[in-house]
């Protein structure tokens, strides 16, 4: 039995799990947000356990400051991703995908922001983990960057790029379309 | 654009209306509209030579260079 997916399908599975995702990242974020406010507001010894289990005792005695520092990187690259995100469930939300004109300066912008938005996931997370190795050179015993949300920069920053290129055809494609609609 | 359509200045010289020339040359009222605005970024030859047989003139007469 041969089963077919149509575009309307797939949009609306890519749509939940878009949700998914933007749940989860909504709770990682506010997570780590929680853990840095509770750190300063009631006591340093969650910073021994930090959200997904980042240990971040040895560098807060180290120094608070080299601390608050990672944990703003931390914050910025979790935020960014639920922003990702957001923008995409925005785009399903306002019903500005018309699937009979695709190539829309909506589509153009969207992309646009999409890869503005990667590229500083990448490099607030190369930012981040260089950081992080600097600390550890300096004696500090620092959580692997996974714990820490900061891996996987150069992945942002190639996918950036990708999308810039597929923005930059897409507004070609809409100049195109709108020529071909203007020509009487 | 420097290309100034004049569609309505010859239609306004052959006292046409628009419906009626829609209705002469074939073309929808809303494309009309786009050429005689200005807004139409291309104009096809035998969209241009049935204007022009409707109207009984010369492309040059409905478009012209200004800079």
């Amino acid at each position: 039995m041969e089963i077919k997916i149509t575009t309307q399908q797939m949009l609306k599975i890519l749509q939940v799990v878009s949700w998914i995702i933007f749940i989860g990242l909504c709770i990682d974020a506010g997570g780590i947000v929680f853990n840095v406010v509770c750190t300063f507001a009631i006591s340093p010894l969650y910073t021994s356990n930090f959200w997904k289990e980042a240990d971040l005792s040895a560098l807060y005695r180290y120094d608070p400051g080299y601390f608050v520092v990672i944990a703003l990187l931390m914050v910025i690259v979790a935020v960014l991703k639920a922003l990702l995100f957001y923008l995409i469930i925005k785009l399903f939300i306002n019903k500005r995908l018309n699937l009979s004109r695709p190539f829309s300066f909506e589509i153009k912008q969207l992309l646009l922001n999409i890869s503005w938005l990667i590229l500083g996931i990448g490099l607030f997370s190369h930012s981040g983990r260089e950081y992080a190795e600097w600390l550890s050179k300096r004696g500090v015993k620092m959580p692997d960057p996974q714990s820490m949300r900061l891996d996987g920069a150069d992945v942002w920053l190639f996918m950036a790029v990708i999308l810039f290129v597929v923005a930059q055809v897409i507004k070609r494609g809409i100049e195109i379309q709108r020529e071909n609609d203007l020509t009487i | 654009m420097p290309i100034i359509v004049n569609l309505d200045v010859m239609m306004a010289k052959r006292k046409m209306s628009l419906n009626e020339l829609s209705e002469k040359v074939d073309i929808t009222l809303s494309n009309l509209s786009i050429l005689k605005t200005g807004k139409a970024k291309a104009i096809r030859f035998s969209t241009l030579e049935a204007i022009c047989k409707a109207l009984d003139c010369q492309p040059a007469d409905l478009l012209e260079y200004r800079v």
